[in-house]
């Protein structure tokens, strides 16, 4: 599978053509759909990460990273509306998110904004 | 646990004793010859994986005695030697061999004059002269092969220590562990004799015996004429593979060494622990706590760790406690480390009462004695207070209270919002994993809509990269997590008739308090109530009565004539007669066949000694026997822990584990991922 290879790359440009090749290959497949679904998902994960970087002035990394974990980047860096956006974006269930957004605010002890949950 | 057996245990431990030492020696000679056969001093490069193996079979001096001055990881990157040889010590891997062939042309660059010797474990392989060829530097240097097969890890434990079999065969399809287990076994019978009886489960251990049997006649020469004649010692082969029993491994073991096994991680049964545990204050300890000279990997000339950790051995050989602990149950654990403790004192207190001059002398004659068993008192009671907080945790005791109910196929749907919350939550990956596949195999399969939203959240919680790893759980070979009901494409054959087998294996032992004594009495104690499919079907083969119902209450019932042992197949046994004969499947071949699967039993003579045997084989016989469980893919602690507990209940056979590795659900899942592997080995496989 050349998604195998696609996780190892680490250049952000290569890594979104493998994925987008292993996208292709799963969607010539009549059986993998949910494949092809979650390939589309990752490249346009990958795409928002790149988007994120340069917002951040490249500061804070996102590529590569887990939707888990781009949240909590986010919510950690103050970027509460992006966090919202990707949530709908990637129908986070609430559960989720909201374990996500808890544990973030803890580290950063921003007490006032838990109070407001 | 019930009384010993001593009379026989000692005759018949003594035999898989020498056993262990004899395949030992064969693997040090081997390499010793291997390194001989390079002239002068030499720099040995090793393969990070084959270190923590070779660490049981030899030792540095050895290595030392035999011309190696420096030792290096195999890594990539520019090699620095003095020597002007050099000997490379790997697994027929790719990726090894493109880093020998780079460092080798680094040195040509540099004009550097070394002579090259490539040590192949356990074989050479075409495809590695091919690499060597295509980057052209196979005239540069010498292959030949390092046969390191069995390896005992404990007194009735012998291993392949492959780690990755159980990914190579069912993820890969790449049959070479099979072969190599082939290879070994013969090995194994050239030592002690042919298995008279092979007796097997599974579509890849019945071609292992097929490999295993055309093998013999071929290499057999006039001048090894074990290979003629059964092996009086063994009465059978049981073969096992690992796909037969899928559910066991993802289960959390719940025994002493299985727990450790499980939350800190045992390698090569040397385990890592913080130092201080291990270094006392007192000075005196210190000395009994360094481990021996055996214990310590032949790497140890290259610090690789900042030292907060510190490798222990796990053995028996030096641990008389560990012995005591390994296979109990964890929650009794506890109570055992406080008899021994009360022992010790008591033997020191009645010490300090002696008054003369001999039994002074007798006193400081044991203090070493009594030491070293503080000592090893010490470190356990430190390693299982490491391991109670680790099962205080929420999320292993909600992941032990999911296995439980999917186990007992208790509100299936609630267990698996239950995963569900545990994703939403973080928890590892590995144990989400091994849940959703537990879940899979006991129910047959998740409703298609909710396997997908669940995969879903695993993807965007854990990372896309994870994808090649779930769709090879549930891609044939292994087809471990199953959309319900299955697509089209796949056979109905890869169903796993858990519910059946439950009821006709007796699984699992009910968790109410009159069952409790039961729990105790029955191998399943070593998941607290749920028997490992695995075991029970060597019970099936070695010891009928303990499937149907529990063995240690038939002893009451009153001891059956021996005739009835004769027969076998599931008549009324005691729980301590005479084992009885191994008499194939019989009795239970429905059960059997509902497993997906070839089943096999096949007879093996030796030449010219035809029907005697047999009869004779079906004598039931006064001297003890051991019978040879080899597990395909691995096994894991607890099955071994209920083996032994199984060779206690009969008297006259002991099992001897033999098993391509030591693995638990993590490492499966781990090995399939193939995540952090490279660079966690680094750090581990010391």
């Amino acid at each position: 599978l050349s998604l195998d290879e696609a996780s190892r790359i680490l250049d952000p440009e290569s890594k979104l053509t493998a994925v987008k090749a292993a996208h292709k290959f799963f969607s010539e497949d009549k059986d993998r759909s949910f494949e092809t679904k979650m390939m589309d998902e990752s490249v346009r994960l990958l795409t928002f990460q790149q988007q994120l970087e340069k917002d951040a002035d490249g500061k804070v990394p996102f590529f590569g990273l887990s939707v888990n974990e781009t949240l909590r980047t986010c919510l950690l860096n103050g970027l509460s509306k992006r966090a919202d956006k990707l949530k709908s974006d990637f129908k986070v269930p609430d559960k989720r998110f909201w374990h996500i957004k808890l544990h973030a605010l803890t580290t950063l002890g921003d007490f006032e904004a838990l109070e407001a949950f | 646990m019930s009384a010993e057996p001593d009379h026989q245990s000692t005759s018949s431990v003594n035999e898989v004793n020498i056993d262990g030492n004899l395949l030992k020696e064969i693997a040090r000679k081997g390499l010793v010859d291997a390194l001989n056969a390079v002239n002068g001093g030499k720099t040995l490069v090793l393969d990070a994986t084959l270190a923590g193996p070779l660490g049981l079979v030899t030792e540095v001096s050895l290595l030392k005695h035999h011309g190696v001055d420096k030792m290096f990881w195999l890594e990539a990157g520019a090699l620095s030697s003095i020597a002007a040889n050099i000997v490379y010590l790997c697994r027929p891997h790719i990726k090894y061999v493109k880093i020998i062939a780079d460092q080798i042309k680094g040195h040509i660059r540099e004009s550097r004059k070394h002579t090259y010797t490539l040590l192949l474990v356990p074989r050479v392989s075409t495809l590695v002269t091919q690499i060597l060829e295509e980057e052209g530097v196979l005239g540069d240097i010498t292959i030949s092969a390092f046969n390191l097969q069995f390896i005992p890890l404990a007194e009735d434990v012998i291993s392949l220590e492959y780690e990755s079999a159980f990914k190579d065969i069912w993820v890969d399809g790449d049959e070479t562990v099979i072969y190599d287990s082939a290879q070994a076994l013969t090995t194994f019978q050239k030592l002690y004799g042919l298995f008279p009886r092979i007796v097997g489960k599974g579509d890849h251990a019945l071609r292992l015996t097929t490999l295993l049997t055309r093998e013999t006649p071929k290499t057999t020469n006039p001048s090894s004429d074990t290979l003629l004649s059964n092996s009086d010692k063994f009465d059978s082969l049981i073969v096992l593979d690992r796909r037969v029993d899928m559910i066991t491994p993802l289960l959390t073991q719940l025994t002493y060494e299985g727990l450790i096994d499980e939350l800190i991680g045992i390698k090569n049964s040397h385990v890592e622990l913080p130092m201080s545990l291990l270094s006392p204050p007192a000075p005196a300890a210190v000395a009994t706590s360094a481990p021996g000279p055996s214990t310590s990997p032949p790497t140890s000339t290259v610090p690789l760790k900042k030292d907060s950790t510190k490798k222990y051995h796990l053995t028996t050989a030096t641990d008389p406690l560990f012995s005591e602990l390994r296979d109990l149950n964890f929650s009794s654990v506890g109570k055992q480390l406080n008899r021994v403790a009360h022992r010790l004192d008591e033997n020191y207190k009645t010490n300090l009462q002696s008054k003369t001059v001999a039994q002074l002398r007798d006193f400081v004659g044991k203090l070493g004695g009594l030491q070293t068993e503080h000592q090893s008192l010490r470190t356990h009671t430190g390693l299982s207070e490491l391991l109670v907080p680790l099962t205080r945790t929420e999320h292993f005791n909600k992941s032990l209270e999911i296995q439980q109910n999917l186990l007992a196929s208790y509100e299936v749907t609630g267990q698996i919002a239950a995963i569900e919350e545990l994703i939403a939550q973080g928890a590892d990956m590995e144990i989400v994993l091994r849940l959703l596949c537990l879940a899979s195999i006991t129910a047959g399969g998740i409703k298609g809509k909710t396997l997908e939203n669940l995969k879903r959240e695993i993807l965007q919680t854990y990372g896309y990269n994870l994808l090649p790893l779930l769709l090879s759980l549930g891609s044939p070979p292994l087809a471990i997590l199953l959309a319900n009901p299955l697509p089209a494409s796949t056979t109905p054959s890869l169903k796993y008739p858990f519910t059946t087998l439950r009821k006709s294996l007796r699984l699992l032992i009910d968790d109410n308090p009159e069952a409790l004594d039961e729990v105790e009495n029955d191998i399943s104690f070593v998941y607290s109530g749920y028997a490992p499919i695995s075991i029970r079907l060597v019970q099936c083969i070695a010891q009928k009565g303990g499937v149907l119902s529990n063995p240690a209450e038939r002893e009451k019932v009153g001891t059956e004539s021996t005739a009835a042992n004769q027969k076998g197949a599931g008549s009324s046994l005691g729980g301590r007669v005479q084992a009885h004969p191994i008499v194939g499947w019989k009795g239970f071949d429905d059960v059997i066949a509902t497993i997906p699967g070839e089943t096999f039993d096949i007879i093996q003579q030796g030449a010219g000694e035809g029907q005697v045997l047999i009869t004779s084989m079906l004598q039931p016989k006064e001297k003890s026997t051991i019978t040879v469980v080899f597990f395909l893919g691995g096994c894991t602690y607890t099955e071994i822990a209920a083996l032994r507990w199984v060779g206690r209940q009969n008297k006259g056979r002991k099992f001897l584990v033999l098993t391509t590795g030591i693995v638990n659900g993590t490492s499966i899942i781990d090995s399939i991922a193939g995540l952090g592997k490279s660079t966690s080995s680094k750090t581990v496989g010391i």
